[in-house]
């Protein structure tokens, strides 16, 4: 031990104060624990800091500013409308403030203690925690990792400079004119949409044949409608190769149609994936081994190999979701305590904020076909609904995948306006069991997006009323 | 274009496994969405697949006749598009959705983050609180019951997957739960017992260890439970002088060895069955309970009721009529020792039409077996001991064999069944009769 280094005993230790582990730390010190929780960064993490939260915050500013200059149709032309992107950034900082604020105080209020500080496993049941200018040591009985992940770095693209990762391009102190965008995911899509709303003019450049590879093209196809309407250029299966910066600039070569190509703008954003957080926090010394893909392998109540070690959220295997983390934060907190919880979610929600929204929960039909599954499905236009055109929102729709025996509700998938908050629905449907007839059966307020949901199941069971069933 | 493998599904049934019946395609066809790929067998029928995506057939990897385990790939597609397998062989996840980024450069190598299953399978000691136990068996969000209801089972340390659902779609509903926990309650397939309630749970202090009703024993379990509330069992014993058969048999091996086979007593008996079964037919038959029916089955196939260390199977010796004495022999031989290793497929274990259940090998003499629903008899055979018996008027040494005939009473009547066992006594007590009926 080092000559000054102070001890410090804890039941619990969380390590990341992430959407996962705060959620821990304040379940496990409901549940009587003595919690203290680490990061070296920052509370509520990647998601409130530089994330889901902040990200959404421009998405929406752009989305008011598209809308002042694009409503004619209602009958509502503005003139002198004027962006202060400065003003946007403050505002952003402002929720983001507001959340951690809140989460800082529910860590207190719950008597979790905070550190700020990287934690490294220096024993079984002991990290050190080094903090700016000082270290302790924590020993606990049990621990939490928690630590996340970070934007993946192409090593020919160095982030750096006019190289961005996401975290860099939430935080532009002004607009660019120019942006290229390596990497079309949803991380990829939500911050290009949102800047070429703004005003940049954006190339997204996408290694597979579309962009949103994780979605089912009759979703993403209505997203790449507006991404060309933004004036954006997409690029599929190009290759980056690497970039040159200057005072003013980023030139990216890559190749694509067989050819080498360059491409000069004011930033690159490379979104490419993230990496989970596994390399530094001293695993090797307490024999705790990743998989080939960095995660921690974990039972059904989120414990690694080492019975008082657990490991959630974007560390182990699954999508690298807040919601998910958060879930498996409790079963952690909860099992520690030593109650009967367990990973026992039938679906997990995935939402884009992208323009139009794209949500998905469950199984598409493609994977329940490929499980083997006899399924029928339906689908409902937007088009169709009276919310929808006076929202001014017709693209988009709501797909239904059930059994087909029973009508059992396996997934769904909704691309339009507020698809993220729809997909809440479906999820619950799933996760309770409901079959299409629920549904259909259950009153949707008129008139609502909801009913679309409710139409799509009465479409399923061929019996929709504002569509001919065929 | 990309690569898509087809892996066999989950068939249902619980099966682990299934027999590769039929292939409907082959390498180089274009395959249509929906359109049928193959037949599989499970425990209960032929499902065919349907080809989850359009295609052309790459690779067909398991051939016809051999058994695939679930999650294993049977075929490889090319498909327009995105495949689910990149040429490396990079898992593919059907159970989620997954939120992923795609690298624009370097390739697949460096992608991360891929979904995974959502809830990886246990690994390492998990020593954990009380009910650990049945948490950390993995998730149960295949079973049909809501959040709240798996969690009370979890609370409960019930296995919800264990238990029958009352509630729609055989949903399992809090009060499942509830009665489960008390003990009152239906097990999956379990006849209702007044009696369970009684035995819920003692206060234990160790003296008892409970372990979960599973797998083989589970089966069987059910298996009788049903035969014994459905089919009145009536069970009539006699005895038989083997002693022919006994010196016929002493004869007969050593030519049977040098045809390869092991013959015991079984074969004769199975043909003894088979004759008498054939002179009457009704114990060749079973109940059709929804139509009300008899049927009457003209083919004969004699299921072997066989000891195994994870309990009891009966793999099935089909047309026995047809086959010799000598293929009996060797095929008997041939179930017993691989269903001893486990490594029977579903279709050796079903279609039997009258069951045999040899005792006898363990020692014992008279009992009551329990008829293989939905057959409507089986013959129990007990052991072949010394006994005096009386011939020609002279108390004599002779080879008496145990007989146990159960039936079901709903269409057999005693006198049938008598006579039944009068034949079956007939012909092994005099071999010579036995060699005309082959």
């Amino acid at each position: 031990m080092v000559v000054g280094e102070v001890t410090h005993e804890r039941d619990v230790l969380v390590i990341g104060a992430g959407p996962g582990g705060y959620v821990a730390a304040i379940r496990a010190a409901q549940l009587g624990k003595k919690v203290t929780i680490v990061d070296k960064q920052y509370v509520g993490g990647v998601c409130l800091n530089v994330g889901c939260i902040p990200s959404k915050a421009l998405i929406t500013a752009a989305h008011h500013y598209e809308t002042m200059t694009g409503s004619a149709d209602m009958g509502i032309t503005a003139e002198g409308v004027k962006l202060d992107f400065a003003k946007v950034q403050a505002w952003k900082a402002g929720i983001v403030n507001k959340l951690t604020g809140g989460v800082k105080s529910l860590l207190a209020g719950n008597k979790v203690e905070f550190v700020s500080g990287e934690a490294f496993f220096t024993g079984p049941d002991e990290v050190r925690v080094a903090g700016e200018y000082e270290g302790a040591r924590y020993k606990f009985k049990d621990c939490i990792i928690a630590t996340g992940s970070r934007p993946f770095e192409l090593k020919n693209l160095p982030f750096g400079g006019r190289i961005l990762s996401s975290t860099e391009a939430l935080s532009l102190p002004e607009v660019p004119k120019t942006m290229i965008v390596v990497g079309g995911g949803y991380i990829g899509v939500e911050l290009g949409q949102t800047y070429a709303k703004f005003g940049t003019k954006v190339t997204i450049l996408e290694g597979s044949p579309s962009i949103l590879p994780g979605f089912e093209e009759e979703a993403s196809k209505l997203v790449v409608k507006n991404l060309k309407k933004l004036g954006i250029d997409i690029v599929t299966e190009a290759m980056a190769q690497g970039a040159k910066q200057t005072d003013q600039d980023v030139t990216v070569t890559f190749t694509a149609d067989g050819k080498e190509q360059q491409l000069t703008a004011e930033y690159v954003l490379v979104t490419v994936g993230r990496k989970p957080n596994t390399d530094e926090l001293g695993l090797d010394v307490i024999g705790l081994e990743t998989n080939p893909r960095g995660l921690l392998d974990v039972d059904a109540q989120s414990r690694t190999k080492m019975p008082h070690i657990y490991a959630i959220g974007d560390i182990v295997p699954g999508p690298a979701l807040a919601h998910k983390a958060s879930y498996e934060g409790k079963v952690a907190a909860e099992a520690i305590a030593g109650l009967p919880s367990a990973v026992d979610y039938k679906a997990i929600p995935a939402v884009v904020f992208s323009d139009p929204e794209i949500a998905s929960v469950g199984l598409s039909e493609k994977e329940a076909k490929a499980a083997g599954r006899s399924v029928v499905t339906g689908k409902f236009p937007y088009a169709a609904n009276g919310r929808a055109l006076s929202m001014n929102a017709v693209d988009g729709f709501v797909k239904l995948v059930a059994e087909k025996e029973t009508g059992l509700v396996i997934g769904a998938l909704v691309a339009g306006a507020e698809a993220s908050n729809l997909i809440a629905e479906l999820g619950l449907a799933i996760e309770m069991g409901a079959v299409l007839e629920d549904l259909a059966l259950t009153i949707h307020a008129h008139p609502t997006l909801g009913e679309i949901v409710m139409e799509t199941a009465e479409g399923a069971l061929g019996q929709a009323i504002h569509q001919i069933n065929r | 274009m990309g690569m898509f493998q087809f892996k066999l599904p989950d068939i249902g049934e619980g099966m682990h496994e299934g027999e590769i019946v039929k292939w409907h395609v082959k390498p180089g066809d274009q395959v249509e969405e929906d359109q049928v790929l193959l037949e599989v067998q499970n425990d209960k029928a032929v499902v065919e697949l349907p080809s989850p995506v359009s295609g052309t057939v790459k690779e067909v990897l398991v051939e016809e006749g051999t058994v695939a385990t679930v999650g294993q790939v049977l075929v490889v597609f090319e498909v327009a598009g995105e495949g689910n397998a990149a040429e490396g062989g990079a898992d593919f996840k059907a159970e989620h959705n997954e939120v992923k980024d795609n690298a624009a450069t370097g390739g697949a190598a460096e992608q991360v983050q891929k979904a995974d299953s959502p809830v990886p399978a246990a690994s390492g000691p998990a020593q954990a609180p009380q009910a650990a136990a049945t948490v950390a068996a993995g998730g149960t969000a295949d079973v049909l019951a809501t959040p709240a209801v798996r969690k009370l089972a979890r609370e409960k340390g019930i296995n919800i997957r264990q238990m029958r659902g009352t509630g729609r779609h055989g949903q399992v509903t809090r009060e499942d739960v509830l009665a489960f926990a008390t003990g009152g309650a239906p097990a999956e397939e379990a006849a209702p017992s007044p009696a369970a309630e009684a035995a819920a749970a003692p206060e234990a202090g160790g003296l008892e260890e409970r372990v979960p009703l599973r797998g083989i024993r589970k089966v069987i379990a059910n298996a009788m439970t049903k035969s014994v509330y459905t089919a009145p069992h009536v069970t009539i014993m006699d005895e038989a002088d083997v002693t022919k058969l006994v010196e016929f048999r002493t004869q007969l091996k050593p030519l049977a060895e040098k045809r390869g086979a092991k013959l015991t007593y079984l074969p004769f008996i199975v043909k003894a069955l088979v004759a008498a079964v054939k002179q009457f037919p009704v114990l060749n038959a079973s109940v059709d309970d929804e139509r009300s029916e008899i049927v009457y089955k003209k083919y004969y196939n004699i299921g072997i009721a066989t000891n195994t260390e994870n309990g009891l199977i009966v793999p099935v010796v089909k047309d026995a009529d047809r086959k010799s004495m000598l293929d009996i022999a060797r095929e008997i031989a041939d179930l017993a020792a691989r269903g001893r290793e486990g490594k029977l497929s579903a279709p050796e274990m079903k279609g039997s039409t009258v069951t045999i259940s040899n005792i006898g090998s363990a020692g014992g003499m008279f009992f009551t077996p329990v008829i293989n629903w939905p057959e409507v008899a089986i013959l129990g055979i007990g052991r072949i001991s010394d006994k005096p018996v009386v011939r020609d008027g002279q108390v004599v040494p002779g080879k008496v064999l145990a007989l146990s005939l159960s039936f079901d009473h709903r269409i057999i009547d005693g006198a049938t069944a008598q006579n039944a066992v009068n034949k079956i006594k007939e012909l092994l007590e005099n071999p010579q009769l036995l060699v005309m009926e082959v």
